[in-house]
């Protein structure tokens, strides 16, 4: 009970944070330009999904590995992801460039 | 934040004639050439790897066993996979993109790659890249 209080909670900053970056940052949403942020090296931080395909989830994680790029695994499907995002499509993974004025990327990293 | 695709980095080519062969790459052009205006890379790879080697072999047998057969390709990002291995055999003096302009030149590559492979395969380093990936 506890556990489902905290998420809560950090899941709204998460959303919080993520439409800071819609305004003020810098990103990509969408698998393709996902990798290329990181083949790059011009992204920061990966958001995923939950409901993204485990084979597409394992290669974007071998990359942010190989980079030494932090990914976050969103607590929502891409639906929710993209509506996070204050898009009307769905979003099943997305790389932030730039955070702008957010925190994102300093508060994040930390929970996988 | 770290670039990846660098020399010497083992990749495994995803598209092309090549799939599903292991190759390391010699130079990296990020931002495209005129001819290819994309991210793309110089990569020497291995086109037929060598057999398992056992103890019972002859030495005749063996060295007929550990050839290797290489090419050279340039190919793009978007159809390579990197890998955390790295292969550090020296080639890049001999591999260069004019090598590919014709075919005796490429051939002449292929053949010095050829060589550095072997050896390097014979010293039995770099297990990972001589073995052929299963799919």
């Amino acid at each position: 009970m506890v556990a489902a209080k905290k998420t809560k909670k950090t899941h709204e900053s998460i959303n919080n944070r993520l439409a800071l970056v819609m305004k003020s940052g810098k990103y990509t949403l969408g698998y393709k330009t996902v990798l290329k942020s990181l083949r790059s090296s011009k992204g920061k931080l990966i958001i995923i999904a939950n409901n993204c395909p485990p084979l597409r989830k394992s290669e974007i994680e071998y990359y942010a590995m190989l980079c030494k790029v932090g990914v976050h695994h969103y607590n929502g499907n891409n639906v929710d992801l993209g509506t996070a995002c204050g898009k009307y499509f769905r979003v099943c993974c997305l790389s932030i460039i730039d955070p702008g004025d957010s925190d994102i990327i300093k508060s994040m990293p930390g929970d996988h | 934040m770290v670039k990846i695709l660098k020399p010497n980095k083992a990749v495994i080519v995803l598209q092309g004639r090549y799939a599903g062969r292991k190759a390391v790459i010699v130079k990296s052009f990020d931002d495209g050439t005129r001819d290819r205006p994309y991210g793309h890379c110089l990569v020497a790879g291995i086109k037929k790897y060598p057999s398992k080697v056992i103890r019972k072999d002859s030495a005749k047998k063996t060295a007929k066993k550990s050839r290797v057969k290489c090419f050279v390709k340039l190919v793009n990002y978007q159809h390579l996979m990197p890998t955390r291995y790295t292969l550090d055999v020296d080639l890049k003096d001999t591999v260069t993109v004019d090598a590919l302009q014709t075919k005796d030149k490429k051939v002449a590559t292929c053949k010095t790659i050829k060589q550095r492979m072997e050896e390097r395969f014979k010293t039995g380093k770099s297990r990972w890249f001589f073995t052929k990936l299963r799919f």
